[in-house]
């Protein structure tokens, strides 16, 4: 569904990613691990079409989105959430919902509204401001709801478990696998607690200084030498 | 309470006021004169506050339409009320060419939209062929009679510009209410965020720009037809914007009806009281008003008396 | 042919010189308040008419005007500067607003005590003309400012990079946090550029007073050009700035001579939509971009 092809991208001389390739098939969820600084979030914004690779192509069901701006991209399929959540301003948090499936999926389906309000457990909140009436974990399912409601093919999650504590970040686990159920998704999950990507991804991808340093299943990946070197070089600096 | 404030208002607007007024032409131009600045306002506010944009040049989007209407009618005998929509469509033309622009920041958008209308003043000066170049263009024809009503008199004048006025607002209302409001308003803070779900950024900021031309040049090409007269300096001249501006300011352009009650509160104010009282740099009192506005209520007038109709409630923004 | 050219570039680099000292102003106050002073430009109105004030009632000459033209303007930065900074909500849009709606009050309080006519000096002094280089003619006023002018910008110029107080005010323009760690108060900073703005501005609004005509809406012209200038410029340095305004200046000129001289504003404001959307950093590729 999703295939990155050599993708660098660089900021003024500094390269963030270095020739990144992999592929991601239809339903299937992925993880994307690395220390902080490898280039997670900026290959998200490679895909979601933000930041555009210095070389490198990206092809998403069949067809080359290089061109694409971020929001073609998005009524193609590709949705995602930032690693800080970005309500829209003046908002409720169902009129959130609202523009993205208008814009995103073409038109206001009210029914996929509240379903999506259900899943991610914001119905109580609604009619609430986006911005200023959330605590963090609505914050974070609001981010996850603003991309459902474009429909996509593809959920891209920046870190949308970090910071919640143990018991919360296993319930929000389980809806996300919940909602990639019901609406038959492929996930990139970006995640650095080890246990948690174990138990919600087959296959994971490790990044360290923009480039792929290990891939496969997470019990052999973080059992790799490299992963462990690269990590504990993070915590050493 | 607020539910039947718009029909109330409107019964008085189309009957109320015609039956008060009506024999007095003097009153009659002048609120006719307000609500083209209302119209106007309202245009400016509908992309100040949807498009996240200030406009110093809406003067040239005033003249193009009213030129455009006024040479259509005189040159091939289109009739006025068509022309009303061709001035628009003129306008929302004209500012295409102003389009690259939208990529430009704040004052440099503001400041970039007054280049361009310096610069189509002084083309309009220049091509005197079609315009008539600095000494006018006189007789423009006037709106005919329809249906028994004489709409080239002062009174049908006024319902003519009174309904460009509430069919604008109704739309700028309307917009403000969809999915596309909620898109535009949310662009100003969080752009990329609405991008990533689709949303179109730059071609919605971009549709505002030629709506609100296109209202302002359907008000420019009335203005043209009943006042049958043109020339560059007056259809160009930076009153269509400065005035506008006061109004939308003073009236709270954050709202709907805000401009065009700070229209009919600022013109009549300038002509009644401050043009008596101080013939030479009567706009005086409108930059004060203008700086007293955005120091003490940034959100304008509307709010405050909007927040009164509602009994102290929440408002919420915009 | 050669020799017309030749006079309308000499003319359009003299009056470069008084543009670059509103346009430097202009870009000191954006630099370290990121706001454009829309009402810059009545600033060097007010002082014109200051001068204008003191010869027509008292008899002085322009240049003794300086003092007074000083007090006034900076009095006038001082208070433009108080107004914005209590702006908390909606900054950019509400800046612009405030601004405008002061030039409106600047121009139109100029227009309630002088009317709208057209002024000069009446001392002869100024208006005799000078032949520099055999052929090129100007006003000795013009040349006198010009020279006046750049003495004054290298001034400003070695201020801004071998002061402290200069120092601080291009920190707080290049990074407004690292300045503020590094100790710099921002508000005393700001309160500094927009003095040295209403310095150069008082000497701009005397050299036109002695130099050119004055009339009330000539502020709001001076702010456009100003803006202009800055934009052909970048805002970075008053050398790029004094480069931006002598080509504001020598387009304006031989447009005036070879072309019409109700064209002159045009040619301006089309280069500037052109840099705008051609070269959005500026001619001279300045660092900080404009456009998104
Ligand atoms: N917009 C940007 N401009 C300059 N450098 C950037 C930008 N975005 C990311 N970087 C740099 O790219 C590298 C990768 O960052 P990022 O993708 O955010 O890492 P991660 O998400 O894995 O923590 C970092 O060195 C970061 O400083
Ligand atoms: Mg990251």
């Amino acid at each position: 569904m999703l295939t990155l092809d050599g993708v660098q991208v660089s900021f003024g001389g500094v390269s963030a990613l270095k020739g990144v390739s992999m592929t991601v098939s239809a339903g299937e969820t992925v993880g994307l691990v690395g220390p902080n600084g490898a280039g997670k979030t900026t290959l998200f914004n490679v895909i979601s079409g933000i930041v555009r690779p210095t070389a490198g192509d990206i092809t998403f069901r069949g067809h080359s989105v290089l061109k694409a701006p971020e929001w073609k991209r998005a009524r193609l399929g590709i949705g995602r959430s930032f690693q800080i959540a970005r309500p829209l301003h003046h908002c409720t948090v169902r009129e959130n919902l609202i523009v993205a499936q208008r814009f995103g999926a073409g038109r206001v389906d009210h029914e996929r509204i509240d379903e999506i309000l259900d899943l991610l457990k914001l119905g109580h909140k609604a009619d609430r401001d986006a911005v200023s009436e959330l605590a963090l974990t609505e914050h974070k399912a609001l981010e996850v709801g603003k991309a459902l409601a474009t429909n996509p093919h593809l959920l891209l999650l920046d870190e949308v478990l970090a910071g919640l504590e143990t018991n919360g970040k296993r319930a929000f686990m389980e809806q996300l696998a919940l909602v990639r159920d019901r609406f038959n998704l492929a996930m990139v999950v970006i995640e650095h607690d080890i246990p948690t990507i174990s138990a919600l991804c087959p296959r994971v991808v490790v990044l360290n200084f923009g480039e792929i340093i290990a891939e496969g299943n997470p019990g052999a990946v973080f059992r790799d030498p490299n992963v462990v070197r690269s990590y504990t070089g993070e915590a050493a600096a | 309470m607020k539910r039947f404030l718009v029909p109330a208002a409107l019964a008085v607007a189309y009957v109320a006021v015609p039956l008060a007024f009506g024999g007095n032409p003097y009153v009659m131009g002048l609120i006719v004169a307000a609500l083209t600045i209302g119209g106007i306002a309202v245009a400016w506010a509908l992309l100040g506050n949807l498009g996240g944009m200030v406009s110093f040049g809406h003067a040239a989007f005033f003249g193009v339409g009213s030129y455009t209407s006024a040479v259509l009618s005189m040159k091939l005998g289109v009739p006025p009320l068509a022309g009303l929509l061709l001035g628009g469509l003129g306008a929302a033309i004209a500012s295409i060419a102003t389009m690259p622009a939208l990529r430009l920041k704040g004052p440099y958008f503001a400041l970039a939209i007054l280049a361009y209308a310096h610069i189509f003043q002084i083309l309009a000066t220049e091509m005197t062929g079609v315009t008539g170049g600095a000494g006018g263009l006189l007789s423009i024809p006037r709106f005919p009679t329809l249906l028994g009503v004489d709409l080239g008199s002062k009174t049908g004048g006024y319902v003519i510009i009174l309904t460009i006025v509430v069919l604008s607002a109704a739309a700028y209302a309307a917009i403000r209410r969809s999915a596309w409001g909620l898109a535009l308003k949310a662009m100003h803070d969080t752009e990329i965020a609405t991008r990533v779900i689709g949303v179109p950024s730059t071609h919605l900021k971009a549709a505002m720009l030629a709506l609100s031309a296109f209202i302002t040049g359907v008000v420019g090409a009335f203005n043209a037809h009943f006042i049958n007269f043109l020339e560059p300096d007056y259809a160009f001249s930076g009153a269509w914007t400065v005035l506008p501006i006061a109004a939308a300011i003073f009236g709270g352009y954050r709202t709907v009806w805000g401009p065009v009650i700070g229209a009919l509160t600022i013109y009549l104010l300038d002509q009644l009281v401050f043009k008596e009282l101080m013939p030479h740099g009567h706009q005086f009192v409108l930059g004060m008003l203008l700086v007293g506005m955005i120091l003490l209520s940034p959100g304008g007038l509307a709010p405050i008396l909007g927040r009164r109709l509602e009994g102290g409630q929440r408002h919420a923004h915009a | 042919m050669l020799s017309l050219t030749l006079q309308a570039l000499f003319s359009g680099v003299l009056a470069g010189g008084y543009y670059a000292m509103v346009a430097v102003g202009l870009a000191l106050v954006f630099g370290t308040m990121r706001i454009i002073n829309l009402a810059h430009g009545e600033l060097v109105l007010l002082a014109a008419y200051v001068a204008y004030a003191a010869e027509s009632q008292y008899g002085l000459n322009p240049v003794m005007a300086i003092p007074f033209a000083l007090v006034i303007v900076g009095a006038s930065a001082a208070l433009v500067y108080a107004l914005l900074s209590r702006i908390d909500q909606d900054r950019e849009i509400n800046s612009l607003i405030l601004t405008f709606g002061l030039g409106i009050i600047l121009t139109n309080a100029v227009l309630m005590i002088w009317a709208a006519d057209i002024h000069s000096t009446t001392a002869p002094w100024f208006q005799e003309s000078v032949v520099v280089a055999d052929t090129l003619f100007a006003m000795r006023s013009e040349v006198v400012f010009f020279v006046g002018g750049l003495v004054l910008m290298a001034g400003v110029h070695g201020w801004l990079n071998h002061s402290w107080q200069g120092r601080a005010v291009r920190a707080l323009s290049s990074n407004r946090n690292a300045a503020k760690l590094m100790g710099v108060n921002p508000r005393r900073t700001e309160i500094l550029s927009f003095l040295v703005a209403a310095l150069l501005a008082t000497f701009a609004g005397i050299a036109i007073y002695t130099g050119k005509t004055i009339f009330p809406s000539l502020g709001h012209v001076m702010t456009v050009k100003a803006f202009i200038i800055t934009v052909l410029a970048g805002m970075g340095s008053i050398p790029g700035v004094l480069i931006g305004a002598v080509m504001i200046g020598c387009i304006e000129s031989l447009t005036v001579t070879y072309v019409s001289a109700s064209l002159q504003e045009l040619a301006g404001m089309i280069l500037f939509l052109v840099v705008l959307f051609v070269m959005p950093s500026g001619l001279f590729g300045g660092r900080k971009a404009i456009a998104r």
